[in-house]
């Protein structure tokens, strides 16, 4: 049971990991190619069926289990984003200051799937007495500016 | 999911701990193996949440509660998904951020080469001791250290 549960999650990270790390072989495979037979560059691209306008400027980022860094702004994109895929919240109604309860009409349950759906965005836990208080999206990219140290 | 309880928890509260408390377990459960079974189980709980939104009778409700801790307890997941810095993660306290106070026991010529920041922390310094004494008065200054 435990090691099926081990499998199925290291499943995701697969499919990212392959992704992450064909993606550039193919790219340096096709310019080996390019050196040695143009046509066969072109076949090559084609069977990747990428359609990357640039395909040889590919780097690799390692982050070596860090995060992305964050700013303010790209925190309130990211939460907004969040919050407009869930289903109960009307998109066109949401905004900075709009009250979860108050304005979006939602209950406290709600509000606890979103404060669910934000940790996994940002991938930690936020305690039952912190999530009581965060009731606006405002509030949530402040505490998590808060927390993860980002001033800008 | 807070581990360090030191108030009384509303009723409320606990209901929406324990929601958050068994949809993080059906995670553990079925999340692995198909997401989309884990959302038509969490749809399923949420369904059975709202089916007691409005109880008055208080003592119901305290029964519906501890019910639903019990059969928490007794469908709790072996290996629990946790968040990696949370309590129970695999990084908690790994690291530890140094204490603020060591900036002050620097050597004034390793201050030198900083000195924007240590004119900027005085200040923040003054602030907080401010702060402090509009809260909670003045220090005595027979028992101050």
């Amino acid at each position: 049971m435990a090691t099926l549960a081990r499998t199925g999650r290291s499943l995701n990270s697969v499919a990212g990991f392959v992704l992450r790390t064909t993606v550039p072989r193919l790219s340096a495979i096709a310019l080996l190619h390019k050196t040695q037979d143009r046509r066969i560059c072109n076949s090559a691209l084609k069977i990747c069926t990428l359609n990357i306008s640039k395909p040889f400027t590919f780097s690799q980022l390692r982050w070596y289990a860090g995060k992305a860094p964050l700013t303010l702004e790209t925190v309130q994109k990211r939460v907004e984003l969040v919050l407009k895929l869930y289903d109960k919240i009307n998109p066109e109604k949401l905004s900075l200051d709009s009250h979860f309860m108050n304005d979006l009409g939602l209950d406290s349950l709600d509000q606890v799937e979103i404060i669910m759906a934000i940790e996994d965005e940002f991938g930690f836990e936020i305690p039952d007495a912190d999530s009581e208080r965060l009731m606006r999206p405002r509030d949530i990219v402040q505490y998590i500016a808060d927390k993860e140290d980002v001033f800008e | 999911m807070s581990y360090l309880q030191t108030n009384t928890l509303s009723h409320a509260r606990k209901v929406r701990t324990l929601y958050k408390q068994s949809i993080r377990t059906l995670q553990s459960h079925y999340e692995c193996f198909d997401r989309y079974e884990f959302r038509y189980q969490a749809v399923l709980m949420r369904a059975r949440f709202d089916e007691h939104k409005d109880e008055k009778d208080l003592r119901k409700a305290k029964k519906l509660l501890l019910d639903g801790q019990r059969e928490l307890f007794l469908k709790s997941h072996p290996q629990p998904i946790k968040f990696t810095e949370a309590p129970g993660g695999v990084a908690y306290q790994r690291t530890s951020p140094p204490p603020d106070w060591l900036l002050d026991v620097w050597h004034p010529l390793e201050k030198a080469q900083y000195p924007e920041y240590f004119a900027q922390r005085e200040i923040r310094k003054k602030e907080y001791i401010e702060r402090w004494e509009k809260d909670f008065g003045k220090p005595d200054s027979e028992i101050s250290h």
